[in-house]
């Protein structure tokens, strides 16, 4: 029987995509919040000195895509072989190379300069990754709804986080991305799914 | 007629990794490289229009820690369960942090301006993460000369390469980690390794 705590800020950033994880297997789990002004004293108990981290049996892991590989490959949402695996991890790397370029612009503290890139990112560099993501998806979905085969894996749920953050951004950016749009409804109408952002502590990020 | 096939450019970059699985694992593959005159036209061949790619039995796979994932699993070079290989992957993740962090420095353009980025990264930006891979090896490694367990996995290939770019950089980066320099003479001296070393291009990057 393994037993599973997360540490992490009281916000989605990178656990979120940890938390679906738990979620869409049905899996208890600690959920261990902190605030931003208790985070000095947990910060030299985690080994690299940042979040997320997980506990599982003994074991400490850090770094978010290594644990949420990981948690895939334990709950069955990794793809049905070591291929299939791959392919899962290639959209997520996908994925993560938008995440990457948005990151630092998010964290611009220059209001202006912050529209600015925020705009030029929208325009200029966000089309393309979803397209990127279109073309992985006619590789490897089978023609479904789901990036890898016709199963719910780490892809769709890594694609309902990011996408989260980006519709924040802009409402509109997957307009012009309808089988985008239909994954992510497809993901947030599993039941595990649906009743997890029903009950899921509200953050602004 | 192989059933693996790797493209990449001519040189170490983004796509060694996955060579120095192969050569550890003494598996025969088509390495196909390409000059840099000969992608314009094989740029569109390529899902996402980049390299690494590893076709596996006429499959594409994109994303280079991706592809070399798939293979050192496929060769056991990746951990010997998910757990082991949750802590490979960690490891993995934290070289890949370091890479991003001295990457603008190694690519700037402008000699002077390039000079004065390595100079800020060695003198405040490298000793982190190397410790950060100094805390994992003591975390994950069993006190032998590998980061995981007591063998050779995709960690220490990682480092291994990259901590042939950190020294091209600056002679004496290793100089006050002694379990990291011993680490990579441990990679060199494996004899397939040695052997493979030997007998590739001689790239400077």
């Amino acid at each position: 029987m393994a037993t599973y705590k997360l540490y992490y800020f009281n916000a989605r950033g990178r656990a979120e995509v940890l938390r679906l994880l738990f979620a869409a297997a049905g899996q208890r789990f600690e959920d261990s919040r902190f605030e931003q002004n208790t985070w000095p004293s947990f910060k030299s108990q985690m080994p690299l000195s940042q979040v997320p981290v997980l506990e599982v049996n003994g074991t400490t892991l850090v770094q978010s895509q290594t644990i949420a590989r990981f948690l895939a490959r334990q709950f069955l949402l990794g793809g049905r072989d070591g291929f299939e695996l791959a392919k899962v991890e290639a959209v997520v790397d996908t994925i993560n190379d938008f995440v990457s370029i948005l990151s630092p612009i998010r964290r611009e503290q220059d209001e202006k300069k912050k529209k600015e890139q925020l705009q030029k990112f929208l325009n200029d560099d966000l089309p393309k990754h979803l397209q990127n993501l279109e073309i992985l998806a006619r590789l490897y979905g089978n023609g479904g709804q789901y990036f890898i085969g016709n199963n719910l894996t780490l892809a769709d749920l890594t694609f309902y986080d990011a996408g989260e953050t980006l519709l924040q951004l802009d409402p509109n950016c997957l307009n012009n991305h309808p089988w985008l749009k239909q994954n992510r409804l497809l993901v947030a109408s599993q039941p595990r799914i649906a009743e997890y952002l029903r009950n899921r502590p509200k953050t602004a990020f | 007629m192989s059933i693996y096939k790797l493209h990449y450019f001519n040189f170490r970059g983004r796509g060694e990794l996955a060579r120095l699985v192969f050569a550890a694992a003494g598996q025969t593959f088509e390495d196909i490289r390409y000059e840099r005159n000969e992608w314009p036209s094989n740029k569109s061949k390529m899902p996402l229009g980049q390299m690494p790619v590893l076709e596996f039995n006429g499959t594409q796979l994109p994303q280079s820690i991706t592809v070399a994932r798939f293979l050192a699993k496929q060769f056991q070079l990746a951990g010997k369960d998910n757990l082991e290989q949750a802590k490979v992957d960690a490891v993995v993740d934290t070289i890949a942090d370091l890479i991003v962090k001295y990457s603008p420095a190694r690519w700037e353009p402008d000699e002077t301006k390039k000079k004065e980025l390595l100079k800020k990264f060695f003198a405040e930006d490298l000793d982190k993460h190397l410790q950060d891979l100094d805390v994992l090896r003591k975390l994950y490694g069993d006190g032998g000369p590998f980061f995981v367990g007591n063998h050779l996995t995709l960690a220490d290939l990682y480092f291994y390469n990259t901590g042939q770019n950190l020294l091209q950089m600056d002679e004496n980066s290793l100089n006050n980690y002694p379990w990291l320099k011993q680490n990579r003479e441990e990679v060199e001296k494996q004899p397939k390794i040695a052997e493979y070393i030997k007998n590739r291009p001689d790239m400077p990057y």
